[in-house]
């Protein structure tokens, strides 16, 4: 994916960049607003990732704003180290898609920038999800992998939902956190641990081949290749 | 001398000067009543007589008017009345005057002049008047008896005026010295407030007087201020005391690795574990700006009706596997659905910390009970109860302060923030969180209402206080 980076940070800017170029991702980097500005508005990116405190007289806010009025539906995810609850709001309001606060983990940005052009690219129309020859049907609820039906408790069934949309890509703790449980705290407890692996032992435990792995440092990925 | 400018000095002199208008209002209708009753009305006692003697004059001539006069005098009965009548070559005819006065004008009319009387000069009251034939007319009077009575007047108008600014300057000094000296009080405790001791407070009667009532407004803004600052001041020490732990590893780590240079493997494990070492510090870092934004109250206008009973359920949904591979129970109990008004963010954090609190604490094979109960149509009470060891009685207020914990928690994921947060967020609902025992275990409970605008403060321990039990071993 192509990933417009506004950012003033040097070390933040090529410690993303950086990662993001091992990562496969071609990126393009802004070091204050209005340039950010000018590459947001003329070049087609995938996503943005956008800093909200920028040098110069045009903030991440107000690119964002700016961008939406005149029509971009580009993601964007706003990097910011803006903490408090109502700025995030603030930050989703003036349309953001996401945001991550300062310091982050390189993983949980990458996983959330792969989440957000998924997202983009549009499957919520779909009723059925399929990873290799684990299938599961929104409509009817119903779970299965080969031949066999399984049982899942209407939370693992929400959980497995999100990775199976998410699958091939890595979804981190906190991401399952705040879209399966919707929760915006950290529980302190490996909770989220726990009901992964029980959902594992419920979909992988009996096959020969494990779809839902652990990716060190990261989180977890629901994923048929190896 | 220059004197120092003073509101009681200022409000003094006000006073005087308000003081002497007053004064000045009173006496001038006195002064214009002098005027016409006694000035103008002994004018026309003259001019009456002046008339009756013109009147003789016209009657029997002017022989029959110099009898008349001259019985007059002879009867002595206006002694004090000055009588002449003379030709037009001013030649005295009769009455007891020597001769006609120079300084008596030509024309006919009322004037005060002086002259010589018993030897001093006086002030004389004449009417002049001319009669047919030239005959000129004195009728006088002397108006030197009314003078000591004209003066009393003004004496005692002046003495007012001085008794008036006299005392009105020793008031205004003695206000300003009884003011000075309440002011002074006040300077010196502020003044001691800035050299950086916050105990001093100001002097406050039981009933006072304004300068009182504000006195005690500022106490309790000098309450609130040290309370503040004892909790800034407690949460700094706290925060240098558990970030030094993280801190020291980390450097010690990297400190090590630059010295040491291990092969490859083990410097990427310590890298990890650097920043796992890191990760801590910002979970503290985090815990602590979330505990300020709620503190801060500004939370509070994101308020939303919630339902306790659903966001209890999600929770225990949420943590049952992790009570299960513990091997301790989880069950809900509650009847229905439980309105309140509230952040259900927070909410469902504190009952997340709270129920992770009992998780971490609650022994094998025991139960952990999440109770919500409407209490009434306005609030509910939210409870979740262990089996763990419970906190001491005398524990109980200091367990929900900031990094309240001991030995018993080290190395647990907690940074000592998790009651305190419970706390705070009870208490922007207009809560509280009660620490109860349950006989064995901790009950910890509060009660939420619809209807939760008003602000509980919290109670924070003294510095010494927090010394003391920082570093005793307890729960959690």
């Amino acid at each position: 994916m192509k990933v417009l980076l506004v950012e003033d940070n040097e070390r933040v800017t090529q410690f993303v960049i950086k990662g993001l170029q091992e990562a496969g991702h071609t990126a393009d980097h802004a070091a204050n607003g209005r340039d950010g500005m000018f590459l947001a508005a003329s070049e087609p990116y995938d996503v943005i990732v956008m800093d909200r405190m920028l040098p110069g007289d045009i903030d991440g806010l107000a690119i964002i704003e700016a961008l939406r009025k005149s029509g971009k539906r580009t993601p964007i995810l706003i990097l910011s180290a803006l903490a408090e609850v109502d700025e995030r709001i603030r930050g989703l309001r003036a349309g953001g898609d996401d945001y991550l606060t300062k310091p982050f983990a390189f993983g949980e940005l990458l996983a959330r920038l792969d989440a957000l052009t998924r997202r983009a690219q549009g499957e919520s129309a779909q009723t059925r999800l399929e990873v290799a020859d684990l299938r599961v049907d929104l409509l009817t609820r119903k779970v299965t992998r080969g031949n066999r039906a399984i049982v899942l408790q209407p939370r693992e069934f929400k959980l497995l939902e999100y990775l199976m949309r998410h699958a091939d890509q890595v979804v981190t703790r906190t991401m399952l956190l705040e879209n399966v449980w919707d929760y915006h705290f950290d529980p302190q407890t490996n909770v989220v641990d726990v009901h992964i692996s029980k959902l594992r032992q419920k979909i992988d435990a009996d096959f020969e081949r494990p779809l839902l792995r652990t990716v060190r440092n990261a989180g977890y990925s629901l994923t048929s290749h190896d | 001398m220059r004197f120092p400018r003073s509101s009681a000095l200022t409000l003094a002199a006000g006073y005087i000067a308000l003081g002497l208008a007053a004064l000045a209002l009173f006496a001038a209708p006195l002064w214009y009543a002098w005027r016409v009753t006694i000035q103008d009305g002994r004018y026309e006692i003259l001019q009456s007589d002046a008339l009756r003697l013109a009147e003789v004059f016209r009657r029997e001539g002017a022989p029959g008017l110099v009898s008349y006069m001259n019985n007059r005098v002879g009867m002595q009965i206006a002694g004090e009345r000055l009588l002449l009548l003379t030709d037009t070559a001013k030649k005295p005819l009769a009455g007891n005057m020597d001769a006609w006065p120079a300084n008596v004008p030509e024309n006919p009319g009322s004037y005060i002049i002086k002259m010589p009387m018993a030897g001093h000069l006086e002030d004389v009251a004449l009417v002049h008047a001319s009669l047919p034939g030239g005959y000129q007319l004195l009728v006088g009077r002397d108006i030197a008896r009314y003078t000591p009575l004209q003066q009393r007047f003004w004496y005692a108008l002046a003495s007012a005026v001085c008794i008036l600014s006299v005392l009105g300057t020793l008031g205004g000094i003695l206000i300003r010295r009884a003011l000075m000296n309440r002011i002074h009080g006040i300077r010196q405790t502020v003044s001691a407030i800035i050299q950086g001791d916050l105990s001093h407070r100001l002097e406050t009667q039981r009933q006072g007087d304004e300068l009182n009532t504000l006195s005690q407004t500022i106490n309790s803004m000098l309450d609130q201020i040290e309370q503040l600052i004892q909790g800034v001041r407690n949460v700094s020490n706290s925060i240098a005391h558990d970030l030094r732990t993280p801190l020291t590893e980390l450097r010690s780590r990297l400190e090590e690795l630059s010295l040491t240079k291990p092969d490859g493997a083990h410097t990427f494990a310590e890298i990890d574990a650097a920043v796992t070492d890191v990760d801590r510090v910002i979970g503290i870092f985090n815990a602590l700006l979330r505990l300020a934004e709620i503190d801060s109250g500004m939370r509070r206008s994101g308020f939303v009706p919630v339902d306790m009973a659903e966001l209890a359920a999600d929770a225990v949904d949420f943590y049952q596997p992790a009570a299960e591979i513990r091997n301790t129970g989880l069950e809900l109990a509650s009847d229905g659905s439980a309105p309140v008004r509230g952040d259900p963010v927070l909410l469902a954090q504190a009952l997340g910390n709270l129920i992770d609190n009992a998780l971490k604490y609650t022994p094998a094979d025991s139960t952990i009970t999440v109770a919500v109960r409407r209490l009434s149509n306005q609030s509910v009470e939210v409870a979740v109860a262990d089996r763990g060891p419970g906190i001491p009685d005398t524990e109980k207020p200091k367990a929900v302060e900031r990094f309240y914990r001991g030995d018993l928690s080290r190395g647990t994921p907690g940074v000592g923030l998790g009651l305190s947060l419970v706390d705070a967020v009870a208490r922007l609902h207009g809560s509280e969180l009660k620490l109860e025992d349950n006989r064995p275990g901790l009950r910890a409970r509060m009660v939420l209402s619809q209807d939760n605008v008003k602000i509980v403060r919290s109670t924070r321990p003294t510095n010494e206080e927090e010394e003391k039990y920082h570093h005793e071993p307890v729960y959690p």
